[in-house]
């Protein structure tokens, strides 16, 4: 019996390792950096408190979003194009905070942002 | 408030006289705040081919506004959601014809029969529906559909100046096909094909509810004689073609 | 008694070589994966008339091989035919790698092979796709516990094995369905399309095995009986006949009804006539038989290996006949009349393969080759020695 490990046992702990180096996260971060400016919007009140929907936006944009394609309802104060009336710049609202948490969704592929 | 416009709609031989009088004219003049699709209602289309011009595109046209769907320059990939067929007899005899095909929204939908991931659906009021979120672009929907009615994203679509903002763009590597202009039927107003027709052919597209048997279409559905396209697959298809 | 079951050494230059080149072609493959992920379907041939094409060809070909790769082992543990109980482990894990080898490129055809988990979330039971993942995955298990029962607990093995059999036989008809069922398609519509894939899966399955089987042996210089290799034979004309057959009925059947009249003669003498007659029926009947029931070639292992060569090409051919001539054929939609429109109404489709798609195809392979040799290199799959078992006379020869 060979003690010694074989070349594929060797490379394969080889390349174990680069991954897990990888993860414990060995890349440059932004993290310590300020948090990004967003631009103020401009109505009075959103659809649902500010810091729910800092938190919970995506579920309920998803959320509507099955609805409204699947079931044809159709809320038109919480549709995406309503999103537009206070927070009339796509860059300096949602693209601002996505680039800050790297969070890349890709509602922007094919929904056009009113502005 | 569905229940609202339906029985409003119930009101019958007043409004259906207003119907008859002026198509396309919308019953609810502003979207509510909330609607909702009803099982109560399935949309249908008659068109009359002989009013349908050869050479007229309009509703081809209409379409690619309206709903954004771009033309690559590439006849094999291009996407149509409606297009103008033309026929000639084969045996030389009788006149040709020229008419729109579009999805047919069946009753029967084998694309929604054969959808692995329910991407394909039929909403409540029977529209035959494609949720892009969920196509895994596997195409099995159009080797099964026999009406050609579906066109893969095959490129990203070119940039383009205008936009309907209420209808999304193209994501390639999804399957897609006509909606009968579902956010217009959702705000009370007719498919962008039907109102080009009306305004700028001769008038040869009529849609509308036919669970509602005083509609117009209800109604000329009775009156003349019509049929569908191969009628013996079992599909039930709500497009009804009228003169062929 | 039968030899003992030992690895392959695989230390020689060539069995390197072969590695390299099967890793190679399936790097290749994943190199046309991400161009067609990143630049879309627009880079293959494929359009909106012909919508399955080259990597569809492949994956599903590999998927009746696979089912078909599970013969010896069916014929040895349901059939008690006791020369071919020395290749059940090999048979077995050949299932396994080309499903895997299929099931990949038909994964990384998607146009939107990021979302290819979502079948699992949002099951649609009225479609063919839908059973087929779960006859696939079940296969995949069925295939596993049955090595696992040939090495561990051989007690199991026949329950397993047959339950493999009875499984395989859904599985392709599964397949074949895909095609089947479509009423929209003249071309396949037919009952009869399923079984159709069952038989090529025979064929198709069988010849591999034998392909591999002499390619193993000879390269390694073990010993491989020739009686053995005719049985295989035996079988593959068996299994052939049966695909003819079938090839009949269904072509009688479609005959017979006016209705399909015209397709059948577009098929017979149409742009896709030459893979039809070359390719369906020399590929998968005609030619393998000539060989096989050659008084000279028929009786050596040279003989029997063009003919297996030919048969997998075959079953490529069927396959690739039923999607594309399937798809090329267009709607008759107003039967009386000539169509013609800007979407290509009434028009045969067109289609050319791109290099990526064929790249993307081969790359299936390459998975599947890439697996067998290691398969054989670190598992005890094969017998040292493969003769028959004592008293075993070869019935019948040409």
């Amino acid at each position: 019996m060979d003690y010694f490990p074989t070349l594929a046992t060797r490379v394969s702990l080889a390349l174990l390792l680069v991954l897990f180096l990888g993860a414990i996260g060995v890349y440059p971060s932004t993290a310590g950096a300020d948090p990004p400016q967003l631009e103020k919007p401009k109505g009075e009140r959103c659809i649902r408190d500010t810091n729910w929907m800092r938190h919970n936006h995506m579920d309920l944009l998803k959320h509507n979003r099955s609805l409204t394609v699947r079931e044809g309802k159709r809320i038109r104060s919480e549709s995406l194009l309503q999103c537009a009336g206070c927070h009339p710049n796509r860059d300096r609202f949602c693209d601002r905070c996505h680039g800050y948490v790297a969070v890349a969704p890709d509602c922007f592929e094919c929904h056009i942002y009113p502005e | 408030m569905t229940m609202d416009r339906r029985s409003v709609l119930g009101l019958g031989g007043m409004l259906a006289a207003g119907v008859l009088l002026a198509p396309g004219l919308r019953l609810v003049a502003a979207p509510e705040e909330a609607t909702e699709a009803s099982d109560k209602r399935r949309w249908a289309m008659l068109i009359d081919t002989n009013q349908c011009d050869p050479s007229c595109t309009s509703c081809m046209k209409a379409c690619r506004v309206e709903n954004n769907v771009p033309l690559f320059g590439d006849p094999k990939r291009d996407i149509h959601w409606i297009r103008k067929v033309e026929l000639r007899p084969k045996d030389g005899k009788g006149p040709d014809r020229s008419l729109p095909m579009l999805c047919n929204h069946c009753e029967n939908p084998p694309c929604v029969h054969v959808c692995p991931t329910q991407a394909s659906f039929i909403r409540k009021d029977g529209l035959v529906l494609i949720d892009m979120h969920r196509c895994i672009g596997c195409r099995y929907c159009m080797i099964a559909c026999p009406y050609k009615a579906r066109s893969l994203v095959y490129n990203e679509p070119p940039e383009s100046a205008s936009h309907n903002r209420k209808v999304p763009r193209r994501a390639m590597g999804v399957v897609e096909k006509c909606t009968f202009c579902v956010h217009r039927l959702d705000e009370g107003g007719q498919p962008a094909c039907v109102e080009a027709c009306s305004n700028e052919g001769k008038g040869g597209m009529l849609f509308g509810d036919v669970n509602d048997p005083n509609s117009a279409i209800s109604q000329k559905l009775h009156q003349v004689l019509s049929t569908t396209i191969r009628p013996d697959l079992g599909l039930k298809p709500r497009v009804h073609y009228q003169g062929i | 008694m039968l030899s003992e079951f030992s690895a392959i050494q695989g230390r020689s230059s060539g069995y390197w070589k072969l590695v390299a080149l099967s890793s190679g072609v399936f790097l290749l493959g994943l190199g046309a994966f991400l161009a067609i992920e990143v630049r879309g379907h627009g880079i293959t041939g494929m359009n909106n008339q012909v919508v399955w094409g080259l990597p569809h060809v492949f994956a599903i070909t590999l998927l009746v091989m696979a089912s078909g790769a599970l013969n010896l082992g069916s014929m040895s543990t349901v059939f008690a035919t006791i020369q071919f109980k020395q290749f059940t482990r090999f048979s077995a894990f050949l299932s396994i790698v080309l499903l895997i080898g299929g099931l990949t490129v038909l994964l990384l055809d998607l146009g939107r092979p990021d979302r290819m988990l979502l079948p699992m979330l949002y099951m649609n039971f009225r479609s063919m796709f839908t059973w087929n993942v779960f006859l696939y995955s079940g296969f995949m298990i069925l295939c596993l516990l049955y090595l696992w029962s040939m090495f561990e607990y051989k007690q199991f093995t026949k329950v397993v094995g047959s339950t493999a059999f009875a499984w395989r036989v859904i599985l392709t008809t599964g397949t074949g369905s895909i095609f089947g069922v479509i009423h929209a398609r003249d071309v396949f519509y037919s009952a009869i399309t399923g079984p159709m894939f069952v038989a090529v899966s025979l064929t198709s399955g069988t010849a591999l095995s034998t392909l591999l089987l002499v390619g193993t042996y000879q390269q390694t210089k073990r010993h491989l009986d020739d009686k053995l290799v005719f049985g295989l034979r035996n079988a593959l004309i068996f299994f052939t006949l049966l695909v003819g057959y079938l090839f009949v009925v269904e072509k009688f059947t479609k005959f017979y009804s006016p209705a399909f009249y015209e397709v059948e003669t577009w098929l017979l003498t149409g742009p896709w006539a030459w893979l039809y007659w070359l390719g369906v029926w020399g590929g998968c009947v005609i030619f393998p038989l000539v060989i096989l029931f050659h008084k000279r070639l028929g009786n050596t292992v040279k003989g029997v290996f063009i003919a297996s060569i030919i048969t997998v090409v075959g079953a490529f051919a069927f396959v690739g006949h039923n999607l594309l001539a399937g798809q090329a054929y267009p709607f008759d939609m107003f039967p009386g009349y000539q169509l013609s429109s800007v979407f290509l109404d009434g028009q045969d489709a067109h289609y050319l393969p791109s290099v990526v798609e064929l790249v993307l195809g081969l790359g299936g392979i390459g998975l599947s080759a890439l697996l067998f040799l290691l398969g054989i290199r670190f598992f005890r799959l094969l017998p040292a020695k493969a003769v028959p078992p004592p008293g075993w006379e070869l019935p019948w020869s040409p």
